[in-house]
């Protein structure tokens, strides 16, 4: 692009380094060996992702295959609908199993939307999407949108339903992060998701759902094929 | 008090002491955020660890800046990712000004970024005839009320509710509240218009990744994900001492920067953002646009003291650490950067004439030092600068003062015959005003320890 530019910051860049070495000579450096001790991790990661997502006010609720998944999506919902948050129109991502399983609740909705795109998610009340990983140390849901179309519908409705299998939930960030990027591209755009939106801008008082969902639901997929 | 210029800094400071209602929400402010960085920190146990850690990893980025930063320019633009750099605030609006343009934007959404903040991108977007909105709620609010952020992580830290709700009554016409929770559905549902008309999307960068072209945001909102997401162009700024080399060194700032900010494990998203999207029917962008600003940060890599300035991740711990900051808050300082850290970073990013009398603006406790997630010796910064200021406009009074001080105290005899005179002279003489107005001089006692010691 603008190579002048570039040429001459990088050209800064070289002769402020240089200019720097005689001083750089006489600093103490600063110790680079460190060895940073693991973590003890708790041996349930469903038990201790489950303790970490209350604790930002997430909810999460562990399904043992299809029906009991279809089970909870019903009663999160029809409780919601009792509420002011309406869940009436219900979007889900592109990922097929969602289609089967919303058909599998017993529940009355004005509308399913798969993967609305930017003009229309405004008007859904909740988003349902699977997500890719999960973090026990921290209670964070991963999205990758490799995956599926999730990116929206986990965002813009004020209710975001995930499913999770079991088998995804890793201890720590730091082995997330391996994952993520071992034996393959990074995708366009990976999120990590700890709680419903947040914020403490008005005089640090706490007020959840400023711009992202005000309530988040992980329903954890324990079921048998999975373990 | 909008705009104040960090070249009066004296009388901000006096002005913002006066201001009994900014003093109490600053102290609600630090307190809250230092006790919960200090109850996060303690609950890893390899806290020193990671900090020695981060604090190696920019080491080694710094010093060989020019490597990082092509790495980082080959990765993402091989992911699709535009790369446009900047020499200074002029050079970077420009950019921005011109892309918005190319594009017919008229609303443009953006997420917090200190880095326009110090370009004052609004005002020339806004010149252009475009409509910028900030999104972050603290933001919003100073955008309204046209006024600078007055701390790093929380903008709005010096209104109170009641300011708010005057503000959002006069400028969107809401019936007044007091309720918080009230007040941000308010700017949650006005925010949601613009982001659905927005054409541009604007964000900061928190780290990006040399080795695979990826930027990390992070926030609590969700304001990030939705101005990175919805509009069809994403353009991100970044100064040029964000990337880092490996993704794996994520988890070592992924553990220090929320804890340090705001005392959380994690911030509720952290958005990693590689290249474009990579078929016309996913969702996102269909352009990412990646600004490198340097603006004043190459510079600093001339010398290991001012070298380390660029090591800062904008926790905003020293801020709340800082016996200064607590009493006067962000305006003083004059600077999009206020407390320690901007102390240190205004007068080299602006010009050491425009902020000489910021790097006296400390008691050189160092509080920010012990707090710092990257081991920042602001001090010793501090120290360097004031040799720098001093070294070019000290006066000749002051110069002869300390000369004669140290001859003074080489010599036992002029030592024993000056503590005399200072003894009997201070009851004729009166000691300097500007001294004794902030403070009290307890009078040289009747005997030195010197004294004392030879009589046992």
């Amino acid at each position: 692009m603008n190579n002048e530019a570039r040429q001459e910051i990088l050209s800064s860049i070289r002769t402020h380094l240089a200019a720097s070495a005689p001083f750089d000579a006489r600093e103490s450096p600063v110790n680079h060996a460190v060895v940073l001790s693991a973590q003890p991790v708790a041996s349930n990661l469903i038990d201790l992702f489950k303790e970490n997502l209350e604790a930002v006010d997430g909810h999460c609720i562990v399904a043992h295959g299809d029906a009991e998944i279809a089970e909870a999506l019903t009663q999160i919902i029809s409780a919601l609908q009792k509420t002011k948050l309406r869940a009436q129109r219900i979007a889900i991502s592109d990922a097929p199993e969602l289609e089967r399983l919303m058909y599998m609740t017993d529940l009355e909705i004005e509308e399913l939307g798969i993967a609305p795109n930017a003009s229309d998610i405004f008007r859904f009340d909740v988003g349902i999407t699977t997500g890719q990983a999960a973090i026990a140390e921290t209670g964070t849901l991963v999205l990758d949108s490799a995956h599926e179309r999730h990116r929206l519908v986990s965002l813009v409705p004020p209710v975001h339903i995930a499913i999770v299998d079991a088998s995804t939930i890793y201890a720590t960030v730091g082995e997330t992060l391996s994952m993520l990027k071992i034996g393959k591209e990074l995708s366009p755009a990976v999120t990590f998701i700890t709680g419903p939106s947040r914020t403490a801008d008005i005089e640090l008082t706490l007020t959840i759902g400023v711009h992202g969902p005000q309530e988040l639901y992980v329903i954890i997929n324990q079921s048998p094929r999975c373990t | 008090m909008n705009h104040l210029s960090s070249e009066t800094f004296r009388e901000n400071a006096r002005a913002a002491l006066a201001d009994v209602h900014l003093r109490g929400a600053l102290k609600n402010a630090t307190s809250l955020f230092g006790e919960r960085r200090r109850v996060a920190a303690a609950s890893l146990p390899n806290w020193e660890d990671l900090r020695s850690e981060a604090r190696a990893i920019k080491d080694e980025v710094l010093s060989h800046l020019d490597k990082y930063l092509e790495e980082f320019v080959r990765t993402a633009e091989s992911r699709g990712a535009k790369i446009h750099w900047a020499r200074d605030a002029a050079e970077a609006n420009t950019i921005i000004c011109r892309l918005s343009a190319e594009r017919k934007a008229s609303v443009i959404v953006k997420s917090k970024s200190m880095t326009t903040e110090e370009t004052h991108l609004n005002t020339a977007l806004e010149a252009a005839g475009m409509q910028v909105v900030e999104t972050d709620l603290g933001e919003y609010i100073i955008q309204l009320a046209d006024e600078p952020p007055s701390h790093i992580i929380a903008p709005a830290i010096h209104k109170t509710r009641g300011q708010v709700a005057e503000l959002f009554t006069s400028e969107l016409g809401t019936p007044p509240t007091d309720d918080i929770a009230q007040l941000t559905s308010t700017a949650r549902a006005t925010l949601r218009d613009r982001f659905a008309a927005a054409d541009v999307g604007i964000s900061g960068v928190n780290f990006a990744i040399a080795e695979t072209g990826t930027i990390v945001i992070v926030e609590n909102e969700g304001n990030i994900r939705l101005t990175t997401s919805l509009p069809r162009l994403h353009i991100a700024v970044m100064g040029i001492e964000k990337v880092i080399p490996r993704f794996a060194d994520l988890d070592v700032f992924l553990k220090l920067l929320p804890r340090s900010g705001t005392g959380q494990r994690l911030t509720t998203y952290q958005s990693f953002i590689t290249g474009t999207k990579r078929h016309a029917t996913d969702e996102g962008p269909e352009e990412l646009h990646i600004l490198l600003l340097d603006n004043g940060r190459s510079r600093m890599l001339a010398h290991p003291v001012t070298r380390q300035s660029l090591a800062c991740i904008r926790c905003g711990a020293c801020l709340n650490a800082c016996p200064v900051y607590q009493q006067i808050g962000g305006h003083a300082y004059g600077s999009v950067y206020p407390g320690p850290i901007g102390a240190v970073i205004t007068p080299q990013l602006m010009g050491l004439e425009k902020a000489s009398q910021l790097p006296y603006a400390s008691s050189l406790c160092g509080a920010c030092r012990e707090v710092c997630p990257v081991k920042i010796d602001i001090p010793r910064l501090l120290l360097h600068l004031r040799g720098e200021i001093s070294e070019r406009k000290g006066s000749a009074r002051e110069r002869l003062a300390f000369k004669l001080w140290a001859r003074v105290m080489m010599s036992p005899v002029l030592y024993k015959m000056s503590s005399v005179a200072g003894r009997v002279l201070q009851r004729v003489v009166p000691i300097s005003k500007a001294w004794t107005s902030g403070r009290d001089l307890r009078p040289i006692e009747p005997r030195s320890f010197h004294e004392l010691w030879s009589d046992e």
